[in-house]
């Protein structure tokens, strides 16, 4: 083996695997992994091609248990003095050492195979600003929990210099905010979604032709019902009847979706505080063991919508260098709370709670104008329409009136405060979204015109947040001396 | 509050030959492309050369009026701790960056610029949006003395 360090060196530590049953997540992970393989049988067996089609699989099936088995016998690591060694690769090698004051915390994930199993995934978290664009830096795919649990409680007493606080104590303490049963079960009911059918729809077009069956082609249906004519002249005599009984379908079906989504990631939602940050466990069949660390916290946010901020619920989230799992930008901290609850969450992060009038400044109505001169070239297929085919014209124009509409209702919530050291960004009427970004966590700021906002005397304020989305925090349609001077109020402090 | 806004300097007058170089390969690009259509498409309908026509005309037009505007809007300055650049024309925009904020700085000096005696200053920020700021066409010395005067504050943050 071509290591640089020596076996033996007590400093770099004795060379630990992963563990052994890590083949059996690991091959059907690098099984699942081909999906242009799948195409490839898809195709064998369609164009009746049996025989090779079985070849195939069984050359693949192989190729991946080779597979798994040279990566699980060329993967070590070390846990030395001061540092994490891994070394991986089959081919090409990477010798990988992560010191221990870069790794923020340890995050162990378990999906269902692995709770059987008594393994985990253990993900060290280094929250570089180069998260996500490697996120295999420093992921042991497979150790007993036991061990993981052992290498965390390393990993934050180096960090700390100081020995870690025993687990127990921690248990003791009430959590910071935590899900219960009739909680979870409220928040999925807001998690309404018919995705589902979205899904059904993506499926039915990729698959759908080797299947017969396409519910988006008119022959389909006719076919459909002509083989079920008694059906359909029940239908035709119980208009009424099936239009109710369709939609009572549709709304159960959403709520299950958004219930079973919900139960699936938030049972058990714990939150706690440790010596570094927030610790959070959560889901059903796949277990998550989150720590964000404190000082990662870049800007928080409160987001709802209509319906549950008419019942006082929103979600709390935390924009931070380090990535949530699944790749979602921002950690959520409580999917369903009220507002004292996010209050005190906020406190336990040492932020001041968010104050109850904190003098909102509303944007320019520009924000509408500008919006309606923008989509005002559409009148003129609106005009071409109405006089080839008025029925159309007229549920286009309501089309643009409603967008216009929404706007108008999201330009009402468009508002943004000065909050002390803070600013403070309420943004949306469907998605409603309260921004609450400390002034030192600005990274950078654009003041934009264009020709069209220019008219209007307004401009956008873009703000470079760590770990925000690639558009950036804006606040729209604000005067541009304003938004100059805002700027600079926010930037001049002393950092 | 008094303005903390630095003063706004122009870039080195050699930054247009680099615009007029650039716009010249992108002209020379969309003739190009515009030509093999031409041919394949048109000339056998009888329109051969009207397109080749209108892309030159445009490039030529881009090439002669883009530079100087693109040129005429952009200024940058350095205050005591920010950095600003602002550049555009019918989309302007304004950029701040605090000092404290950057990450790392680069000066970057592609076959133009050594061509036309300019330099980029690149500033990476931790955000994800805008994370990379450039302030281009500068005279090589100066990009370097600004990239002393920023790398001063780095770090300096307490974050």
């Amino acid at each position: 083996m071509s290591a640089p360090t020596l076996p033996d060196d007590s400093a770099v530590g004795p060379p630990e695997r992963l563990h052994p049953l890590f083949l059996v997540k690991g091959i059907g992970g690098s099984i699942r992994g081909l999906a242009g393989l799948y195409a490839f049988l898809g195709y064998l067996v369609i164009s009746g091609q049996w025989s090779f089609a079985i070849l195939a699989a069984i050359a693949s099936l192989l190729f991946g248990i080779v597979g798994g088995i040279l990566y699980w016998r060329r993967f070590e690591y070390r846990v030395g003095q001061s540092e994490i060694r891994i070394d991986s690769g089959i081919l090409s090698r990477r010798h990988r050492s992560i010191p221990f004051e870069r790794i923020q915390d340890a995050d162990i994930t378990q999906g269902p195979l692995d709770r059987l199993l008594g393994i985990a995934q253990v993900k060290l978290e280094t929250g570089g600003g180069s998260a996500g664009k490697n996120a295999e830096e420093g992921v042991l795919q497979a150790i007993t929990l036991q061990r993981a649990h052992e290498l965390r409680k390393l990993i934050r007493a180096r960090r700390a210099g100081t020995p870690s606080v025993d687990r127990q104590v921690q248990e003791d303490r009430l959590p910071v905010y935590a899900m219960d049963l009739r909680r979870l079960l409220i928040a999925g009911a807001f998690n309404f979604s018919l995705a589902i059918f979205a899904g059904l729809i993506g499926i039915t077009q990729t698959f759908g032709d080797a299947l017969g069956f396409d519910p988006l082609s008119e022959r389909f249906w006719r076919k459909l019902l002509a083989a079920s004519a008694p059906l359909q002249d029940f239908a035709l005599a119980h208009r009424g009847v099936v239009a109710i009984a369709g939609s009572t379908l549709l709304v159960v079906i959403g709520a299950a979706t958004g219930v079973i989504r919900t139960v699936l990631l938030d049972f058990g939602f714990r939150l706690d505080r440790t010596e570094t940050g927030l610790r959070r466990r959560r889901g059903l069949l796949t277990r998550t063991d989150v720590t964000l660390p404190l000082k990662r916290a870049q800007a928080a946010l409160v987001t709802t919508g209509p319906f549950r901020d008419a019942f006082g619920w929103s979600e709390l989230s935390l924009k931070s260098l380090a990535s949530d799992e699944g790749g979602r930008r921002a950690h959520v901290l409580a999917p369903l709370a009220k507002h004292e609850e996010i209050n005190h969450i906020l406190s336990e992060l040492g932020w001041r709670p968010l104050p109850d009038t904190p003098g909102w400044r509303q944007v320019s109505k520009s924000y509408v104008g500008a919006f309606a001169l923008a989509i005002s070239p559409l009148l003129l297929p609106l005009a071409v329409q109405a006089l080839v085919y008025p029925p159309a014209a007229i549920g286009f124009a309501f089309g643009l009136a409603g967008a216009v509409g929404l706007r108008w209702l999201a330009w009402k919530r468009t508002a943004y405060a000065l909050d002390g050291d803070r600013l403070l960004v309420r943004t949306g009427w469907w998605r409603r979204r309260l921004l609450v970004l400390p002034f030192a966590r600005i990274q950078s700021a654009d003041v934009t015109e264009n020709f069209v906002s220019r008219r209007f005397g307004t401009a956008n304020l873009k703000l470079g947040v760590a770990g925000g989305t690639m558009a950036g925090e804006i606040i729209p349609a604000i005067p541009s001396a304003t938004a100059r001077q805002l700027r600079e109020q926010m930037l001049s402090l002393p950092a | 509050m008094p303005s903390d806004e630095p003063n706004l300097l122009p870039v080195a007058p050699g930054y247009k030959n680099v615009l007029r170089v650039r716009m010249a390969i992108a002209g020379l690009v969309l003739t190009g492309t515009a030509f093999i259509v031409d041919r394949v498409l048109l000339a056998p309908e009888g329109y051969g050369g009207l397109l080749v026509g209108t892309s030159l005309v445009l490039a030529i037009a881009l090439i002669i009026v883009a530079p100087q505007r693109i040129y005429r809007r952009l200024r940058y300055g350095v205050g005591s701790h920010l950095l600003q650049v602002v550049r555009g024309w019918l989309f302007h925009t304004d950029t701040v960056v605090p000092l404290v904020r950057v990450q790392h700085l680069d000066v970057v000096r592609g076959p133009f610029d050594k061509m036309f005696g300019t330099a980029s200053l690149v500033v990476h920020t931790a955000g994800t949006h805008n994370s990379v700021v450039t302030v281009p066409g500068l005279a090589p010395g100066r990009a370097a003395e600004m990239r002393d005067i920023i790398r001063e504050h780095v770090g300096t943050d307490a974050a």
